[in-house]
């Protein structure tokens, strides 16, 4: 359930990066600096479409995934949990791939990127319990 | 007993669920709405469209042109001026390989980057756009719209730094006579398809983002290649 829930608000910081890519946002809330360069560089894209775009569309597969786990159909399921923790990973690697660009090639912090990377962390120590907890 | 508890348990978790929604969609809205750039001068959107004109640097007759489309208050675009550009400049214009034509482009996110068009088009006047084009970009982050809602008076400020004419600059300035040819330069961007900044035309390709000067030179190697001009890297382009 707390996964659904943190993959939800997740879900929003990506939302407003990508009504801004879109041009429906104007400047960008950013309170320690970087996230209009961040998000204008050549890095802000991937697979021909914007960054914040991947990320609406894997916090909406995320909420999917985990809010089917908690209905009593798939509650025994261990196949939930398994794809919660890969795909929860997956983000992790992303996100550190994506912290990793902001660092050292940008050089400059987005401060939604890292609250979407500081999400997907909990989500995936989350994953990581509710796997273990299935084992049992 | 079990069952009530589950059933009061879900009931708590749909709560959740609506309240971020609520929220998020909340606060999502409310920046959608908000006036873009959250101030700035207004723009006439009932403005004659002017002359679309670019600035030049190099060489008219160069092999390859540069054509660069960009947004004063784009800090992408000022990262290209500071890390890029000197070395073009430098290897690519200086050399005869490349010219680099300027054109603004100010994108709604940025309401002060009229003002700073506006600045560059009146340096233009006096014969130092390109003064005032480094200025504007190197302090970017002191006029732009964060930082505040007066940027004229630090253009002002430039002029009078970079040699101009103080009083000449502030009549062109407040005049505001460039900007129909501002809003013009805009519409030859989207014309050619441009929808972000900074975005270039180098042999007639576009490419969008703040390319570092590597890529710009195999771009102009590229192009030399193709108009039959190789020999002109020979010339000390690096």
């Amino acid at each position: 359930m707390l996964i659904a829930a943190v993959a939800l608000v997740g879900l929003f910081p990506a939302m407003y990066l990508w009504l801004y890519k879109l041009g429906v946002v104007g400047t960008l809330s950013c309170k320690i600096g970087g996230c209009e360069k961040v998000n204008t560089s050549p890095w802000a894209m991937f697979l021909g479409q914007p960054v914040a775009l991947w990320g609406v569309a894997y916090y909406i597969l995320l909420f999917a995934v985990a809010l089917a786990g908690t209905s009593e159909r798939f509650a025994d399921d261990r196949r939930v949990s398994v794809a919660l923790v890969t795909l929860t990973g997956w983000g992790v690697l992303f996100s550190a791939y994506l912290t990793y660009l902001e660092l050292a090639v940008i050089h400059a912090v987005c401060q939604w990127c890292v609250v979407s990377a500081v999400l997907v962390v909990v989500m995936f120590a989350l994953s990581v319990v509710e796997l273990k907890a299935n084992r049992k | 007993m079990a069952s009530s508890n589950a059933r009061a348990s879900k009931k708590r978790f749909t709560i959740l669920l609506i309240a971020i929604v609520a929220v998020g969609a909340a606060a999502l809205g409310y920046v959608a709405m908000r006036p873009k750039g959250g101030g700035g001068e207004a723009i006439d959107p009932n403005m004659p469209l002017g002359t679309a004109q670019g600035f030049l640097m190099g060489s008219p007759d160069a092999p390859v042109k540069i054509v660069e489309f960009a947004d004063f208050e784009c800090p992408a675009c000022a990262q290209f001026a500071m890390l890029a550009e000197p070395d073009i400049r430098e290897r690519l214009v200086k050399t005869g390989v490349a010219s680099i034509e300027f054109f603004v482009f100010p994108l709604p996110s940025h309401p002060n980057s009229w003002p700073a068009s506006n600045a560059a088009y009146c340096a233009n006047e006096q014969g130092k756009f390109w003064e005032m084009h480094d200025r504007l970009f190197y302090t970017q982050d002191l006029w732009n719209t964060q930082s505040t809602s007066n940027p004229g008076k630090k253009m002002k400020g430039y002029a009078a730094d970079i040699g101009l004419d103080a009083d000449k600059f502030e009549e062109c300035f407040d005049s505001r006579r460039h900007y129909p040819n501002i809003k013009a330069s805009g519409a030859e961007a989207e014309k050619r398809g441009i929808n972000e900044t900074p975005s270039f035309i180098i042999g007639g390709k576009k490419y969008a983002g703040s390319l570092p000067y590597d890529e710009i030179k195999k771009l102009v190697d590229a192009e030399l290649v193709r108009v039959g001009k190789t020999d002109t890297t020979a010339k000390g382009a690096k």
